[in-house]
């Protein structure tokens, strides 16, 4: 370590203190590397509770994961603005609170990349959900924010749950479904969503909140591909089908559902 | 080492403004940092030790599997009833295959999603975990499941080992015919090996609903997670 001017005269001046403010700057520091596994641990906890009560449908207990502004994007629904709102949707569109017969809706938990900011007081997850529902099977992906608040407490800041592929019990192979949107069923949210695009057999990539972690560079998916090709990139087809039934960014106009 | 320090901090308080957590003694927060790594390091022991679970159970590795229970350790799978004790689970897990299992088995208990609590004092430990489920037998179609995990788990000679695992099947179906065509019913209690204890909690799997109680609390309220489980018409009438 190259010891700064002021440093060293700090050291000439006060020997022993100085000694002791480096003790101390130790300790900060490994602190704040605890500290740092405690929250990632913190914010992981956060997104295998969230799955948990989806399983069960805690809605109420699973809007209280959220902060008080936080915002909800599931597949093609649409912003959802505020835990009120985030408790509303749940139990509208999904039913009552608490476990009910004929429904399955395993939203299981893994694989998740968490980070957190310099100033530990921001995080990001991506993670994943493979669903196993008497409806079928579904992959959503996550690239969700987490706050800590000022009592310490990480909460969910914004859940971004964009759909990879969805499916009944026949396959994919065999059955897919595009997408949801707006008004496909209440309650409508408070926002259009933030992106449009097709689940498998079109192809979406959410962007990562991190760098490739060898090279560090960052990578951006190309908005104009966005959720719309279900096509080999580069070839005729794959141009064709960025045409069909959809903006010219590569989005499609929520107005006009996909007709399935 | 020590007594530099000692008197370092002594010469610092006095001589320099302090903040408020540095009042501390370094030895004192060396203490209060070494438990925080200590409680991350056994959460990672138990995550280990699940894993082992699983990757011994799916191959019928019983033997292995019993060694990694207390001696009054229990396992309770479904409806099937409470074994207690290595013996008896290493003798009740032949239910499930023959020891190392054979051709045409397929076992697999994915252990997934852990949400593990120490005790503050790190001596035990409790967790939740996602149980997805592929099976198949000789002559038998695929089975597919999933369920829940409520586990309990001790820290003997610093060695943490499981004191209860609790697997609620949720939901077990025909491979082909899916959750809603081909739900299947769980095992009962075996005439052949009866277990010590009957079920801890009597219920259906799907399509009947059923919550596997929470041992952890609220992450955000920090509140304990009661359950009010859907009425069943034998096991729980209105």
């Amino acid at each position: 370590m190259r010891l700064s001017v002021p440093l060293v005269a700090a050291l000439a001046l006060i020997a022993v203190p100085a000694a002791a403010q480096s003790v101390d700057q130790r300790l900060d520091a490994l602190d704040a590397r605890i500290t740092r596994l405690e929250d990632m641990n913190a914010i992981e906890r956060l997104q295998k509770t969230y799955g948990y009560f989806v399983d069960e449908g805690q809605w109420t207990r699973l809007s209280e994961l959220f902060a008080d502004d936080a915002t909800l994007e599931i597949g093609g629904k649409g912003l959802f603005l505020g835990k009120a709102r985030v408790l509303e949707y749940m139990q509208t569109a999904f039913g009552a609170e608490g476990a009910k017969d004929n429904v399955l809706a395993q939203h299981m938990q893994f694989q998740p990349v968490p980070d957190i900011s310099p100033d530990g007081k921001t995080a990001w997850v991506r993670s994943r959900a493979f669903v196993m529902s008497n409806a079928g099977w579904g992959l959503p992906l996550y690239e969700n924010e987490y706050r800590k608040g000022d009592d310490g407490i990480w909460r969910i800041s914004r859940l971004s749950g964009p759909f990879t592929m969805y499916t009944n019990w026949d396959g994919w192979g065999k059955n897919a479904l595009n997408n949801t949107w707006p008004d496909k069923f209440d309650p409508p949210p408070d926002l259009p969503p933030t992106t449009v695009y097709l689940t498998y057999p079109a192809y979406y990539i959410i962007p990562f909140h991190y760098p490739n972690p060898v090279t560090g560079h960052a990578f951006v998916p190309d908005t104009g591909q966005v959720g719309a090709y279900h096509r080999p990139p580069g070839t005729a087809e794959q141009e064709q089908s960025l045409k069909v039934g959809r903006l010219a960014d590569g989005t499609q106009p929520i107005a006009e559902p996909p007709k399935d | 080492m020590r007594l530099l320090l000692i008197a370092a901090i002594a010469f610092s308080a006095a001589a320099l403004p302090v903040p408020a957590f540095a009042q501390q003694s370094p030895e004192a927060r060396l203490a209060s940092y070494r438990e925080r790594v200590e409680r991350l390091e056994d959460q990672d022991a138990i995550e280990n030790l699940q894993a082992y679970y699983g990757y011994y159970f799916d191959k019928g590795l019983w033997g292995e599997v019993a060694d990694l229970f207390t001696d009054g350790g229990t396992f309770e799978y479904g409806q099937r009833g409470v074994y207690v004790g290595k013996d008896r689970i290493r003798r009740a897990l032949l239910l499930f295959g023959p020891e190392g299992l054979s051709p045409g088995y397929l076992n697999n208990h994915m252990q997934l999603q852990s949400i593990i609590t120490v005790a503050p004092d790190g001596k035990t430990a409790t967790a939740r975990w996602q149980g997805m489920v592929m099976l198949s037998a000789p002559g038998a179609d695929g089975v597919w499941g999933v369920g829940q995990y409520e586990n309990a788990y001790v820290k003997e000679r610093g060695v943490w080992k499981i004191s209860k695992l609790h697997f609620y099947v949720q939901a077990m179906a025909d491979y082909d015919l899916g959750f809603s065509r081909g739900p299947l019913r769980m095992e009962g209690q075996s005439a052949l090996f009866p277990p010590d204890r009957p079920p801890t909690e009597v219920y259906r799997a799907f399509p009947s609903g059923y919550t596997p109680p929470f041992s952890f609390v609220h992450p955000v309220t920090g509140e304990p997670l009661p359950v009010q489980q859907p009425a069943d018409d034998i096991a729980r009438p209105k």
